[in-house]
């Protein structure tokens, strides 16, 4: 059966031309390049390189930075591009957010030209991966408190610690990583061969199967000094970035969530029991509508908040918001449509028990759904509750 | 040298039709697409201009729907797009249509046209070698591929032996089978210029052509009859039941 997207409310009448066209390209790459891949890819624990090739090639990486090589197209259109993809894999579009919001944007927003010269159009075409190290293996939703620290040694920059859940960190040229200098947080670009800069894969995930992550380690790296970031300091720099990436997740896990109502529907409707397809009965329907209720809805804070994202109107909290949202329903609707689809569920035959699975790593990365929900309740009551003294 | 390229906005073979009052529904058809065989065209008169360079028309004829045909064209690397304005697509005959793609290949100037060998929702067949006895060119059908070679073309079509080579000049129609490779896909950039490029609309008066009266006259569409229901034998002692079925019933042994 040919995929049939979701859009009860026709959201995606209110996109562009152009937008429209664009997610056209990326849902016919899905089609054709990673759905009949995708399983594959997950037994084997690996991210097909030609799908790097791909997505740079249609020009998707980065696609919301002007200039540079890169596209310059509305964030409503990155969202499009994030939810497509993500229709595919959360992996693929991990892929795509880790570079174009994690790696590529930074160094957009933040570096000097020569670094923009430099990195940007090779990271536009795919040529290099980028990966983002902020995380640390002690210092997940705290990262003010990380360890990692970079020394001035007057000629160069000498990095120390450590980095985990790295999203392309073994196979990115570019590293973006955030370390204290002199007690204050600074964005650094580590290179692939940078002496004492290790990357080792994490193995053994149930999620996220076809995505690479890794850890980062630094030991006595030696990093040149036209490496720093000059135009950021303290957290704002790497919650800038994932601002970015949340807000793509947001559009991508409705992509998800459509995948998996979409195969949850054409099962019912062809799947019988008691001489009748399960369709028929009402407790199916029940779960049919309510994933179709919480989908419309998801779609429209995604296409809302893009709008918003594009007239530069937006405040974090919104995008916490919407991160939170969406990825929770589009978890709770792969849980729906498993049982659904009853012990065939759990066969890699279907897309959910997959996208399932991956969603529990996109509601725990980019902010957990509990650190969005104190984001929020910060911004309603005007008091931070993320720590206390005890 | 400029290529044409002959476009049929149809519905995607993924869509559901419908029949209304005798009438396929239009307003019920959730996609339209390139028609498959003009996706092969296309590509393979991108590639020769690729090699041999030169404009590429792409020009399609039928109501406002089709401009997103063109744009995707375009996308893709169509260089100039004509639409010919013809809200009433479906009343002309397949004569009529092939006299306002001729008029539009001469007004662009065209020698080489690129078409496809028939369009999914008719089937008819006739638009390439129409148009090539209405603007006096030479007409190669079933074509897998076109290559360039100095004097003029040579066309790959299948012959009762395999394949055979067909060599021709300008002006010249190819109506292609499945080419060699499918058509690209766009990317963002082309997505962009896309949007940017102006779509010349042609009416049938600006043509100034004389496309007669339709001499054909569809007196309903209806769809195709529902297949009837299979047959199941179970046990060991059906086996002389089915044999003697797909003998004399279904002719298959």
């Amino acid at each position: 059966m040919p995929y049939e997207a979701l859009d009860f409310y026709d959201v995606d009448s209110l996109l562009t031309e152009e937008e429209r066209m664009v997610r056209d390209m990326v849902r016919d790459f899905v089609d054709e390049d990673v759905i009949p891949k995708i399983e594959y890819a997950c037994r084997d624990g690996v991210f097909p390189d030609e799908w790097r090739v791909a997505l740079g090639e249609m020009g998707v990486l980065g696609a919301p930075l002007e200039g540079y090589g890169c596209s310059g197209l509305s964030y409503t259109a990155y969202g499009v591009i994030c939810r497509e993809l993500e229709r595919g894999d959360s992996g693929l579009r991990s892929f795509a957010s880790v570079q174009g919001s994690l790696a590529m944007y930074p160094i957009w927003d933040f570096g000097s030209e020569e670094q923009k010269q430099h990195y940007l159009p090779k990271m536009a075409s795919g040529e290099w991966i980028g990966c983002f190290g902020l995380t640390e293996p002690d210092y997940g939703s705290n990262p003010g408190d990380m360890i990692t620290k970079a020394e001035d040694m007057g000629g160069h920059y000498l990095l120390n610690g450590a980095k985990m859940w790295i999203t392309n960190g073994t196979i990115a040229q570019v590293a973006i990583v955030w370390a204290k200098l002199d007690g204050v947080i600074r964005g650094f670009i580590v290179e692939k061969d940078d002496p004492g800069f290790s990357a080792p894969e994490m193995k053994g995930k149930h999620s996220l199967k076809a995505s690479v992550t890794s850890e980062l380690v630094f030991q006595d790296c030696k990093i040149p000094k036209d490496r720093l970031l000059p135009n950021v300091e303290g957290l704002r720099g790497p919650f800038s970035c994932l601002n970015n990436a949340r807000y793509g997740i947001s559009w991508g896990a409705v992509g998800a969530a459509q995948a998996c109502f979409d195969s949850a529907r054409d099962y019912s409707l062809s799947r019988i029991q008691f001489t009748h397809p399960i369709a028929s009965y009402q407790l199916v329907q029940n779960k049919l509508s309510w994933m179709l209720r919480e989908i419309t809805k998801a779609q429209l804070l995604a296409y809302h908040l893009g709008q918003k994202k594009d007239a530069g109107t937006w405040i974090p909290e919104q995008i916490s918001l919407a991160k939170m949202n969406n990825v929770d329903i589009a978890l709770e609707i792969a849980r729906e449509a498993r049982d659904i689809h009853g012990a065939n569920g759990i066969l890699d035959e279907y897309c959910i028990m997959r996208h399932m699975a991956n969603l529990e790593s996109v509601k725990t990365y980019e902010g957990t759904h509990d650190i969005h929900n104190l984001i929020l309740g910060r911004h309603i009551t005007g008091i931070q509750a993320f720590t206390r003294e005890l | 040298m400029t290529i044409a390229v002959l476009l049929k906005q149809v519905p995607d073979t993924t869509a559901k039709i419908s029949v209304n009052g005798g009438r396929v529904d239009e307003s019920a058809v959730s996609k339209w697409s390139f028609s498959p065989y003009d996706e092969y065209a296309l590509e393979a008169a991108l590639q020769l201009k690729e090699v041999a360079g030169g404009e590429l028309v792409a020009i399609t004829a039928g109501p406002a729907r089709c401009e997103k045909l063109l744009r995707d064209a375009a996308a893709v690397g169509a260089d100039t797009l004509v639409h010919i304005s013809a809200e009433n697509v479906n009343d002309l005959d397949s004569i009529q249509i092939q006299k306002l793609l001729a008029a539009a290949v001469e007004k662009s100037g065209a020698s080489v046209i690129f078409c496809g060998k028939q369009a999914a929702d008719t089937n008819a067949g006739s638009t390439g070698p129409g148009v090539a006895e209405l603007i006096g060119a030479s007409c190669v059908t079933l074509v897998s591929e076109v290559a360039a070679d100095g004097a003029g073309y040579t066309a790959t079509r299948p012959s009762s032996s395999g394949h055979e080579k067909v060599g021709v000049s300008a002006p010249c129609v190819f109506a292609f089978d499945k080419g060699l490779t499918e058509m690209r896909r766009p990317n963002v950039r082309g997505i962009m210029m896309a949007k940017k490029k102006p779509i010349e609309t042609w009416s049938v008066a600006y043509l100034g052509v004389d496309i007669g009266a339709s001499s054909v006259n569809i007196d309903s569409h209806s769809p195709p009859a529902e297949k009837p229901p299979g047959q199941k034998f179970e046990g060991a002692e059906s086996v002389s039941t089915v044999v003697g079925k797909l003998r004399d019933e279904a002719n298959v042994i």
